[in-house]
């Protein structure tokens, strides 16, 4: 483990961006999590990758950034604690930048490599099934497909340009996006989910040998959002990663107090539940259920 | 009551109560329409102010008004309950949601809506506040390319008109309103009664300029508005530190400082020792300067504009 990039903190001891480094030579691939700090599940799958990478002779280079974004980490901060800048919003980032902008760019010079894999959850309200962001051809689309996570969205450019990601894509690297799990929560089923995900795409790139069985998720290219008409209380009749038929119930918004249903809701298509709004208080025209919808 | 007070959009929280987003309309006559803005996000109770400031000379001078001016006075009324920058419960920046949408979440419909009312008016200026940790003196902002709004601007009463290259951020207002005309100055979740009274003044000189009223309604005579320095973003001096600490100013807002002179020094907050000398890179005056002196490496400390 080394230490790639250091930022002197008035008060209390430097800002360290570490990174973990198994094997030497080509090809390249870069993990990064916790650019958000409290989102944790990448942090957990990172680090049961870097058990098993102990394990193995790796081919090749993986670099492991398993958290970047320490300070938010040990407070449970999605931002930047100090000035409550989104590191995510900071990309490309700056030599001589605001402290996040300087954070970003040693990220981006860090995980140089031929495929860049960022690990991701969904907000601290709304728990995601392990899925694949990518875009809908190209390299990147292939290692989704690879990755074999319960979903594999695969989505047009113009909605998977920022942050890191975007910065990586600019640098005309490999680039995809794997979610699961929901901000300040630790599901390990998830994490260990997205680790099996990634370990495929690493044992693809041939940087280890794998008995990971290949998934059974599914494609999709549309997601249908489900929003409250309504305010209320909203409790799920779902589960993420479940199945669900056209008309199917999906949760019921009930009166905050007194538990009155005001309004029940149906699943408008047959797919997928690819998001679920788990922190029930919720504001008319919010979204309480994503369904992607598998394509044939 | 000499003006109308509508609701624009309710926003109905999970609980049932509802939270009212208003303006108030002062005249009704043929003349221009002007739409003034404030509280976008929750932290600029500057804006807030200034506005009720204009309203006071609005209500005085009903039978002069010409033409129509609709106050918005705090948009992002949930976030100023709370001093918060962004909307609370979902943390949307609402001055990034612009141009929003008709079936989103709140703050994209109250953007989806406001802009339509928005585009209706003549004029459009937004009150805005420097950040919270930042102190700045009044100044304006438009894009380059509206060359009617850098006219107005240079009566808003300011120090500074910056002519911005681009919109500051996808999703701002100004991306929605390429004319719009933005104004600030002071320091967020602060009343600076400096600032406030300079911004109520040039927005009253702006909307006589604009003929909503006559000029000599005005509560001072119209040669006591300052004239702006014009600027482009290549104008700007951003001075930040490159040790953490505590920032110690030396300069205030507006002081003309020489090329070398101290803005001020990076300590030590434990022992006091310094750290770093902060030091003008040339010569200008400063715009704005850190409030809050606590700082990372890299932390903006001071910004001047080249005279």
């Amino acid at each position: 483990m080394s230490v790639v990039f250091s930022l002197e903190s008035p008060y209390r001891g430097e800002y360290r961006l570490h990174r973990l480094t198994f094997g030497s030579g080509g090809p390249v691939t870069a993990l990064v999590a916790g650019i958000h700090g409290n989102e944790v599940n990448g942090i957990q799958a990172l680090n049961l990758i870097a058990s098993m990478l102990r394990l193995q002779r790796v081919a090749g280079t993986v670099h492991l950034l398993p958290c970047v974004n320490l300070f938010g980490a040990e407070e449970a901060r999605k931002r930047w604690p100090f000035d409550d800048r989104d590191l995510n919003e900071a990309f490309p980032g700056a030599a001589d930048g605001s402290p996040v902008e300087r954070i970003a760019l040693a990220v981006l010079d860090a995980s140089e490599a031929d495929v860049c894999i960022e690990l991701q959850t969904g907000s601290a309200a709304v728990h995601e099934a392990p899925h694949a962001r990518v875009p809908l051809t190209g390299p990147a689309a292939e290692l989704g497909r690879i990755a074999a996570l319960p979903i594999c969205w695969r989505r047009s450019s113009d909605r998977i340009d920022d942050g890191l990601v975007g910065a990586w894509r600019a640098a005309g690297r490999t680039a995809l996006e794997l979610r699961g799990g929901r901000g300040g929560a630790l599901d390990l089923d998830d994490a260990r989910t997205l680790a099996r995900g990634v370990v495929r795409i690493l044992a693809a790139a041939e940087h280890i040998g794998s008995t990971e069985r290949p998934g059974d998720g599914v494609a999709c290219t549309t997601v249908h959002d489900h929003r409250a008409t309504l305010g209320g209380f909203f409790v799920p009749e779902v589960r993420v990663g479940e199945r669900v038929a056209e008309g199917q119930l999906l949760g019921v918004v009930r009166a905050p107090l007194g538990g009155e249903p005001r309004e029940v809701v149906h699943a408008s298509t047959a797919g997928v539940v690819l998001a679920l709004r788990v922190y029930p208080m919720v504001h008319a025209s919010e979204r309480l259920v994503r369904v992607a919808i598998p394509e044939e | 009551m000499a003006y109308r007070l509508e609701s624009l959009f309710d926003v109905e929280l999970p609980t049932g109560d509802i939270v009212a987003i208003t303006r108030r309309s002062f005249g009704n006559g043929e003349g221009p329409t002007v739409a003034l803005l404030a509280g976008v996000r929750g932290d600029t109770p500057e804006g807030t102010r200034v506005l009720h400031e204009v309203g006071k000379h609005l209500l005085r001078m009903e039978e002069a008004l010409t033409g129509t001016v609709h106050v918005y006075p705090c948009v992002n009324p949930l976030a100023a309950d709370q001093g918060a920058r962004h909307w609370p419960g979902l943390d949307v920046d609402l001055a990034r949601r612009f141009p929003g949408r008709a079936d989103g979440h709140a703050p994209d419909r109250l953007a989806h809506r406001l802009l339509g009312e928005l585009q209706a008016a003549d004029v459009v200026v937004e009150l805005r506040a420097a950040h919270p940790a930042f102190r700045q003196v009044p100044q304006a902002r438009v894009l380059a390319g509206s060359s009617s709004a850098a006219e107005l601007a240079a009566s808003a009463n300011v120090r500074c008109l910056r002519l911005q290259s681009t919109p500051c951020a996808s999703g701002s207002l100004e991306e929605a309103l390429p004319n719009l005309l933005m104004l600030e100055g002071g320091s967020g979740n602060r009343l600076t009664e400096s600032v406030g009274l300079e911004l109520a003044d040039g927005l009253l000189n702006l909307l006589a300029v604009l003929h909503v009223f006559p000029e000599g309604d005005l509560p001072f005579h119209w040669a006591a508005i300052q004239r702006p320095v014009i600027c482009g973003d290549d104008a700007l001096l951003d001075h930040r530190c490159t040790r953490g600490g505590l920032f110690i100013p030396a300069a205030r807002t507006w002081d003309d400082i020489d090329a070398g002179a101290l803005l001020g020094e990076i300590i030590d907050p434990m022992t006091g020792e310094t750290r770093e000398h902060i030091t003008a890179s040339e010569g200008g005056r400063v715009l704005a300067h850190r409030a809050e002196p606590v700082v990372y490496p890299g932390n903006l400390v001071a910004r001047l504009v080249r005279q």
